[in-house]
């Protein structure tokens, strides 16, 4: 009996992958949820989470006990299981429990064109053992998927994440998860402007779709952050806003809309939604690290490292496949680090402030990025030096506009009165205050009138 | 050291067939976590908690109501600028690897900067009728 046609050598591969990669990135996910309370913890002087190990409350595991609260989301991930999953009354069932289903799977099934190994070179027939099918081999790309469109795939999926933030929001039935998911979906469609306007940024710097050439392009030329800075940046911002991290969680804000689009969830219905959220940002830095950290690629040729050496993409040996899938995850790793650390020392912007800069400073300096870079493609300047040249140029010449620019004074920050309240009174409406503190007593008058703002 | 000529970009539908399986997987993955809270959770009832959650306070109607405009309008100029970016795809892949000294490379940068162009023209409509302003 013959094998199926659909099995190849890259079949395999890529199936193992996926199958490694997926437990990876939920692993990760539910570590980046350990150290972000870790780090969090060390931000604001606190210890953190440091009691739960892997002991289970055995005696004979007595010795697993503590490891650093290591067994913290281990333990909130089985809690959550175990919780009651409650629905409100007025909500709408069948989409209330959809919902976390369709959150969760763009955030698990985006990483599959990432060619964590690179290429692995096999014999050009693989008799498989116990089986005894002969299938093709040749030369596999170690990622979940060979195909020529993966950027479009990237973009495609990431898109797809607004969907089921949109169907929890309006199935809860619930006035403050119907506001967060309309602010998360306009935030979110809003940053994947940009975000596609700098990926086809770097797209004209490489000239292919394929995940696997834009490594090799950023081995052979330069990393694709030293030629287009800019590009980089605002992918970094969008990746932030399409996962609703800080500074853009404008999605759940605490003090405006107690847990924005999943204030009505419980159980793992709940747990499926910050899940995603790491999972996200796992994804996302996973593929920055793809577009403009040069994948698995590290300049050893810098300390005297030759031709073909262990992470370039002529190797294709084992051991260079298995060098270069440990050197993007720790780049990888060190994205989320970041990200970590920019939740943590950024304030969160404001809803009108995330849409302006979004609409009014991002999408128009992506869109000069895009036909500078176009011009000086057919000018012949694509070298790394020219590029960088550029991108200081466009940020000198977009901070000289700043001052020109239009600005509608006032209208901005302006104060939204709430006419007749203790801080707007209303025409000549004399005010009563009476301070509590003594303090406060002798700072104010007791009673006056407010001065009125007109407009 | 094999350095072998790599044939990558399979185009043929078989190669998105671990994605096929990657969905399947994220598929059962999302299905499992919550038929399994649901079994295995406890579930009680009562008047007081099955009301819509409004900071403690008792639900006043529906939240299927009407809401404000501008998130519409958002998601209009949104497709817009969506579409032309879509559009610009395969110039992109293309573009940088056409011999740039021919004229035709020329005609094609101009016609994409015109197709660009017309965009900032819609953009710069959306800007003056105020499509941007939130407050």
């Amino acid at each position: 009996m013959d094998a199926p046609s659909f099995l190849t050598a890259q079949f395999i591969a890529s199936v193992v992958v996926i199958l490694i990669v997926v437990h990876m990135l939920l692993g990760a996910a539910g570590m980046s949820i350990y150290f972000e309370r870790k780090i969090s913890a060390y931000i604001q002087d606190r210890i953190g989470p440091n009691r739960v190990g892997f002991d289970f409350g055995q005696p004979w595991l007595s010795f697993l006990k503590g490891m650093w609260g290591l067994g913290q989301f281990l333990a909130d991930g089985l809690k959550m299981l175990l919780k009651e999953e409650y629905s409100p009354k007025g909500a709408d069932r069948a989409l209330f429990n959809l919902a976390p289903m369709v959150v969760v799977i763009p955030a698990l099934i985006g990483f599959a064109v990432i060619p964590w190994g690179g290429v692995l070179s096999l014999p050009e027939t693989i008799t498989l053992p116990l089986i005894g099918w002969t299938i093709p081999g040749g030369d596999v790309l170690i990622a979940g998927a060979n195909v020529n469109v993966g950027i479009i795939y990237i973009l495609a999926v990431a898109s797809l994440g607004v969907y089921g933030i949109v169907l929890a929001g309006w199935a809860s039935n619930n006035k403050y998860a119907f506001l967060g998911s309309l602010r998360a979906s306009a935030q979110m469609i809003s940053y994947e402007i940009p975000l596609g306007l700098s990926l086809l940024t770097a797209l004209l710097m490489v000239g292919s779709l394929m995940p696997e050439e834009m490594i090799r392009h950023q081995s052979s030329e330069a990393w694709l952050i030293l030629s287009q800075p800019l590009a980089a940046i605002i992918v970094f911002i969008c990746f932030l806003a399409e996962a609703n991290r800080t500074p853009f969680d404008n999605a759940e804000c605490e003090q405006e809309l107690v847990a924005g689009f999943h204030t009505e969830y419980s159980s793992m219905r709940f747990g499926l939604f910050p899940l995603s959220e790491y999972a996200h940002v796992a994804a996302g830095s996973a593929i920055f690290t793809l577009l403009f950290l040069g994948g698995y690629h590290l300049p050893l040729g810098l300390i005297g490292a030759g031709e073909g050496h262990l992470l370039s993409p002529e190797n294709t040996s084992i051991p260079a496949m298995l060098a270069k899938f440990h050197v993007f995850i720790f780049k990888t790793l060190a994205i989320i680090f970041l990200v970590i650390l920019v939740r943590w020392t950024i304030p969160r912007l404001r809803f009108d402030q995330v849409m302006q800069s979004a609409w009014n400073t991002v999408i128009p300096l992506a869109i000069v990025i895009v036909v500078v870079t176009a011009v000086m493609i057919h000018l012949g300047y694509r070298s790394t030096g020219a590029m960088l040249l550029a991108n200081a140029g466009i940020t000198v010449f977009a901070l000289g506009l700043l001052p020109i620019l239009p600005r509608r004074g006032g209208a901005n920050n302006r104060k939204v009165r709430l006419a007749g309240s203790r801080f707007s009174p209303l025409e000549g409406e004399t005010v009563r205050t009476s301070p509590v503190s003594a303090f406060a007593r002798e700072d104010r008058p007791v009673e006056s009138t407010l001065p009125v703002h007109s407009g | 050291m094999p350095t072998a000529p790599i044939t990558l970009a399979a185009t043929d539908l078989s190669s998105y067939l671990p994605i096929l399986i990657l969905v399947g997987m994220a598929v059962t993955f999302g299905v499992f976590n919550v038929v399994a809270s649901n079994l295995l959770g406890p579930s009680r009832t009562g008047k007081v908690k099955e009301k819509t959650y409004e900071s403690g306070m008792d639900t006043i109607g529906s939240a299927h109501k009407r809401f404000n405009v501008r998130f519409y309008i958002i998601a209009m100029v949104f497709l817009v600028f969506d579409i032309e970016i879509i559009f610009l795809y395969p110039w992109a892949v293309t573009f940088p690897n056409i011999d740039q000294s021919t004229p035709d490379a020329l005609l094609w940068l101009g016609r994409i900067l015109f197709f660009v162009f017309t965009t900032v023209v819609a953009y710069v409509y959306g800007v003056r009728k105020g499509v941007f302003r939130f407050d």
